[in-house]
């Protein structure tokens, strides 16, 4: 095969060839993107662990439970802690824009409940000694330059404080994890603090819980304590509904829809525009080498000589766009991680999404080509030449 | 028979155009020797063109046979066909068809691509054919950068880069003025007499046809006469 010929034909117009690759490129980014948000979201589905079950009002997730419900749920045989979980939806006062999750929880029994959690710096004493004291994430504290012992003012949106001022939190630790499923992007502070403040008045806001963690004993029977735990609020005052983390989870994504489904039409959707481009460059590169490919046949050239040039064509141009564009994926990924990290921290273009990426670019390069190299392969030398001569 | 004349036995070629058989040539008998350089005129649609790309195995008789250098190509597969192309014939066209994209040298590399050379062989033997034909110092231009008579001569080193027995022509010179035309014919008959390259060159120019040995005029499809410009005075 002629390869300097293909080389050279690759930029024989080389707007076109660029606009050519820098559509496949920007298609291939965004397959790349729309399957990572898709496998980021089964990645935080499957990574649950199994002996956490999450306890929430049966009403919906953003109705509180009665505080007295932790009492009646130790209770419950299997049941070795519980971690209280308090959406707090605050802004930091010096944010411009930016967005970044604070829960109030159980520092006694948040750690030893999630060992994927641990604190990189400070102590977890402090966190527990100081009921004003809180731990963030490293890429949290990374993001805004905190250090141990800063005092962070979260405006409350759901707690306001009565005395009109922002809440202080300070940091008694920067904790990291060992699972891309759980954020480094989140505040926790003392579920008590909350408390105590709405009841000595210091506060407003609704009085309960979000959602309570129970952490199950070794060798309990998960599905059992969730019957029990329903079973013992069906009556009311407030039902519950019992859910493994995985479940949970699944049905936080569900929230937001049928995401995976709505990516997959859109990344579909992308992948047909995205063909016709290159099949539209192709067939028009096959109709302009008419004489070329003539010429080929006429010097002695085998038929498949031709067509192998339009396909290689079509593949090279695929190719470079498929290179680009996993390229960028690569560059803008921690970007990307920094900004849906706390809404979506499984996020991450993982080495199958790369490979899903350049595989759809190249076969659409190998269908646009296969049209026009079909077509230059039946022409006869005669046909070839005689069409433009 | 010598191991590059032409001869063709009762060919028939027909065209189907618009519903209708048009018999571009018919039964046509017609024997061409080796080392000759023969014009071919006549009239549109006489066949001429017909004539030279069935010569050159770039198409196919609907009856009769093709031989050239005693190898019938009615008989070849397309692939043999392409592959005695390779071998055997070297075609300069009216248009010159070089590939925008290659240098001249490129161009001229381009049919020793089909031949068992290396890169190395291959340079040298498109550049020996470029300065066969005058163009040793433009060898790393590209066709756009070429003028016409120019190009035309890049395209005779590449139909001669693999030195076939046969070259065919078809109106070499119809694009060209007059002085650059002689150039080009002077070489064509350059590598006739002493290479001794069977030529066959179409033409409508009869100054053109005038450099060939001999003549063949053809009508209808059909074989006209052959004049034979050796036995006429004035020219040797």
């Amino acid at each position: 095969m002629p390869f300097r010929l293909l080389f050279r034909s690759l930029f024989r117009h080389p707007i076109r060839a660029l606009l050519t690759v820098g559509s496949v490129a920007i298609a291939v980014f965004l397959i790349c993107m729309l399957h990572a948000v898709v496998t980021g979201l089964a990645r935080t589905v499957d990574a649950a662990a199994s002996n956490r079950l999450l306890v929430q009002s049966a009403v919906s997730l953003f109705v509180d439970l009665p505080l007295a419900y932790q009492g009646k749920m130790a209770a419950v045989p299997g049941v070795e802690a519980i971690c209280k979980w308090q959406w707090f939806g605050g802004r930091y006062e010096q944010d411009k824009g930016g967005f970044f999750a604070q829960f109030g929880i159980d520092p006694e029994t948040f750690f030893a409940s999630y060992p994927e959690i641990t604190l990189q710096e400070g102590s977890l004493e402090e966190f527990q000694k100081n009921r004003s004291a809180c731990i963030v994430g490293k890429d949290l504290a990374a993001q805004y330059g905190w250090q141990l012992g800063q005092t962070v003012p979260i405006a409350g949106t759901i707690f306001t404080r009565t005395d009109g001022r922002p809440w202080e939190f300070t940091i008694a630790g920067i904790y990291q994890t060992s699972t891309p499923t759980i954020d480094q992007q989140t505040l926790y502070f003392q579920f008590e603090y909350l408390r105590q403040s709405l009841e000595t008045g210091g506060a407003v806001g609704p009085d309960g819980v979000g959602v309570y963690m129970l952490r199950v004993q070794r060798g309990a029977d998960p599905v059992a304590i969730q019957a029990a735990v329903d079973a013992l609020f069906a009556n009311g005052p407030q039902r519950v509904q019992t859910t493994t983390e995985a479940e949970f989870n699944r049905q936080f994504v569900s929230m937001l829809g049928d995401v995976p489904l709505l990516m997959q039409m859109v990344g579909g959707a992308v992948l047909f525009a995205i063909f016709f481009a290159v099949l539209n460059t192709m067939i028009m590169t096959g109709r302009e080498r008419t004489r070329d490919i003539g010429v080929l046949k006429a010097l002695g050239f085998p038929n498949g000589t031709a067509g192998m040039l339009l396909l290689a064509e079509s593949l090279l141009l695929c190719g470079l766009g498929a290179t680009l564009g996993v390229l960028a994926g690569l560059l803008l990924e921690p970007a990307f991680q920094a900004a849906v990290g706390a809404m979506l921290p499984g996020f991450g273009f993982a080495g199958d999404t790369l490979l899903l990426g350049a595989i759809l670019a190249l076969g659409i390069g190998v269908v646009a080509g296969l049209v026009p190299a079909f077509r230059a392969s039946r022409l006869t030398p005669v046909q070839a030449l005689r069409e433009v001569g | 028979m010598s191991q590059n004349s032409i001869e063709l036995r009762g060919v028939t070629r027909i065209y189907r155009r618009g519903g209708q058989d048009l018999r571009v040539l018919d039964e046509l008998d017609l024997t061409m020797a080796g080392s000759t350089f023969y014009a071919l005129m006549g009239p549109s649609g006489s066949g001429k063109t017909t004539l030279l790309n069935l010569v050159g195995g770039l198409d196919r008789a609907d009856a009769g046979e093709v031989l050239v250098g005693g190898e019938d190509l009615t008989g070849l597969s397309d692939t043999e066909l392409a592959r005695w192309r390779a071998d055997h014939v070297g075609f300069v066209f009216q248009g010159f068809n070089l590939l925008p994209v290659l240098t001249a040298r490129e161009n001229v590399e381009l049919p020793l691509l089909l031949l068992p050379l290396g890169r190395r062989q291959r340079r040298e033997q498109a550049e020996r054919a470029l300065e066969m034909v005058d163009l040793g110092d433009r060898m790393d231009h590209k066709p756009r950068e070429l003028s016409g008579g120019q190009e035309q001569r890049v395209a005779i080193a590449r139909a001669i880069a693999t030195d076939p027995e046969v070259i065919l022509a078809d109106e070499p010179t119809g694009d060209l003025d007059r002085d650059t035309a002689d150039a080009v014919l002077l070489l064509l008959q350059r590598l006739n007499r002493e290479l001794g390259k069977t030529i066959l060159m179409v033409t409508h120019d009869p100054q053109a046809a005038g450099y060939a040995d001999r003549v063949i005029h053809l009508d209808k499809g059909k074989l006209g006469r052959i004049d034979d410009n050796r036995a006429t005075a004035g020219r040797s």
